[in-house]
């Protein structure tokens, strides 16, 4: 019976509930959006950072990974204390620079990662194998497609100029023996790695013995952040960032869109809450009389309020799993436009679904619907009966 | 004052303790940043006499062309850039902030919409017993309709104005806090003519058709009905 005539009601003028369903639909999408934008970022850059399971980083002392052009000196002798270490189960050493190939038109500069194929962490292979001889060489498509080549074939590359000389410093034939594809590179960034020892002896003595960066994967069980200190403590001319420690500079880095979400997600929740308070109210309006009979044939006050609240409800139900999929639809246009950031690596996500942002936003609504509900149900609820019903037929 | 933490350094005499001005070019949190002269930092670096970047002032705009293009052909490993190019390069992030958000206000205005419409739409609809009287005493419908489009119009363009003010003030009140945040004298939201014209011709236009639409809704109902008999 109560939901037939909370049915009944909002059947009664379609139009109306059409509109409140669309409106709360739209505010349930910005909600779901704005829920999916204030965790989104977090558990993306954390999922990326753990991708390949290395908890640490070690980078040059106050410096973060890449930030700049810094590097570790007396790095191999770094390496070999933490391969020491008990709890570590692997260690991959990156030095990074770049790498110019001569073209007709000019150079083609792309970044390059000298790391060891075995234990590295940057990238994923899509075709051919690793560069496990010195004079091999993986890139990902940008990069092949900027330099005419693909797999098998051979390049000759500098890492860098000489400008005295007029000439390239540290050329070598290199052999294409891979396409891959980077994991912390942004999208259209050309990229290239070959092995480590390849990369020193190109740059010259200086490079020697020195990494940009050391990723530290731990043995199952060892916590990262005690790790943390312990490495900090035994080697103090390093920063050890910890994935904990990366994802608050993000946070901090990405602050703006954190509040942004916080403050629009509130707005679309109180737009929504409003829509269906005001059409609540209007509707309890109309009725006042229909109201006064019932009170006066002995329908209880708390059922009726129940009847408005479930009309209340209803409304937010039905618009809750379109806003939820309309939410999608316009995050993922979202995730474009902000997947444009420079820089950025491919795989962040701005906007990443968890099905605990959509029952989070579903939540939200659904409690928002009840509240709307219960002002006017009980406000009309509690008028006296004889005066209403006499107002009602007096006019 | 040394390379590296452990070793011997140079002593260096601090000459001043400045507070960086809030800088238009930057968006970034209050950093610690030391000013050195570049040879002591070259020397400091072991970086010899190279430089990351160095800026030229020709003598009139329209030498700057010729001036790059001189470079270019001398340079080897390095390339002359226009000032006005790298702004462009650089502000790639504020541009995607930019379409990012033009395309959250696309929803908002949408959500704003359908939220004007029902509003205006219930308000109408709550006049059903004047507009039942008046129908009753021989007004015409068109006179009816009339009134009630204007009564709508009324309204949207004073919900307008208070909008626009509640707009202004937020816009304020984000302004404030960025700049505070980011330490930068950029605004981060401007109320322009062009957006207040915006919304108020579309809370005028909506609340005109909503209104309408419910008026003739309610004209076309006979009187009697409107009031429930």
């Amino acid at each position: 019976m109560l939901f037939t005539l909370a049915f009944a009601s909002l059947v009664r003028h379609r139009a109306r509930t059409a509109l409140a369903v669309l409106g709360v639909a739209v505010s349930a999408a910005m909600l779901l959006d704005m829920v999916m934008l204030s965790s989104g970022m977090r558990e993306s850059f954390r999922s990326l950072l753990l991708s390949q399971g290395f908890q640490l980083r070690i980078a040059p002392k106050g410096t973060l990974p890449f930030d700049t052009e810094a590097t570790i000196r007396d790095a191999d002798s770094l390496v070999a204390l933490l391969r020491a270490l008990p709890q570590v189960d692997r260690v991959s050493p990156v030095l990074g620079g770049q790498l110019h190939v001569p073209r007709a038109s000019g150079a083609v500069t792309a970044a390059v990662l000298g790391l060891e194929p075995l234990v590295q962490g940057d990238y994923e292979l899509v075709d051919g194998r690793h560069p496990m001889a010195p004079d091999e060489l993986v890139a990902n498509d940008a990069m092949l497609r900027a330099i005419g080549r693909r797999v098998g074939d051979t390049v000759t590359a500098a890492a860098g100029y000489d400008a005295q000389l007029r000439g390239l410093s540290g050329v070598r034939l290199l052999h294409v023996v891979g396409r891959v594809r980077f994991i912390y590179m942004a999208a259209e960034q050309r990229g290239s790695a070959i092995p480590l020892a390849t990369l020193r002896a190109m740059q010259g003595p200086e490079a020697s013995s020195r990494v940009s960066l050391a990723m530290v994967r731990l043995r199952p069980g060892a916590n990262a952040d005690a790790m943390r200190a312990v490495v900090e403590r035994l080697v103090p001319r390093v920063t050890v960032v910890s994935t904990t420690d990366a994802i608050r500079q993000v946070d901090e880095r990405l602050s703006y869109f954190r509040q942004l979400a916080v403050i629009l997600g509130a707005v679309s929740l109180l737009v929504g809450f409003l829509l269906v308070t005001t059409l609540m109210t209007v509707s309890v309006n109309e009725r006042i009389g229909e109201i006064a009979v019932m009170r006066a044939i002995g329908v209880r006050r708390e059922r009726i309020v129940a009847q408005i609240v479930v009309e209340a409800g209803a409304i937010m139900l039905v618009a809750a799993p379109l806003g939820l999929a309309l939410g999608l639809v316009t995050a993922r246009y979202l995730n474009s436009i902000l997947a444009r950031f420079p820089g950025l690596p491919e795989r962040i996500d701005f906007f990443l679904f968890q099905p605990a942002s959509a029952w989070t936003a579903l939540g939200l609504l659904v409690l928002s619907g009840i509240l709307s509900g219960i002002y006017p149900s009980w406000r009309s609820a509690s008028l006296g009966i004889a005066p209403t019903l006499r107002r009602e037929a007096v006019g | 004052m040394a390379a590296s933490p452990d070793a011997a350094g140079d002593t260096v005499v601090i000459g001043a303790i400045v507070r960086r001005r809030a800088d238009p070019a930057e968006v970034a949190r209050g950093e610690y940043r030391v000013r050195l002269h570049l040879s002591q930092l070259q020397s400091l670096l072991g970086y010899g006499d190279r430089v990351d970047r160095y800026a030229i002032a020709t003598r009139a705009p329209a030498a700057t062309a010729d001036a790059i293009a001189r470079i270019n052909d001398a340079a080897f490993g390095f390339r002359a850039h226009r000032s006005a190019d790298i702004a462009v390069e650089t502000s790639t992030t504020f541009a995607v902030v930019s379409r990012f958000h033009r395309a959250i206000g696309v929803i908002t205005v949408v959500a704003s919409a359908i939220f004007l419409l029902c509003i205006m739409l219930l308000k109408v609809e709550e006049r059903r017993r004047d507009v039942a009287a008046l129908r009753l005493m021989g007004i015409s419908a068109r006179t009816v309709v009339r009134s009630v489009v204007l009564e709508a119009a009324a309204i949207a363009v004073l919900g307008s104005i208070a909008g626009v003010g509640v707009g202004a003030l937020a816009s304020a009140i984000v302004n404030v806090h960025y700049q505070g945040v980011y330490r930068t004298p950029l605004k981060f939201s401007i109320v322009t003519g062009d957006i207040v014209v915006l919304a108020v011709t579309l809370s005028l236009v909506l609340g005109i058709v909503a209104g309408w639409l419910a008026a003739r809704r309610l004209v076309r109902t006979p009187p009697l009905a409107l009031f429930g008999r």
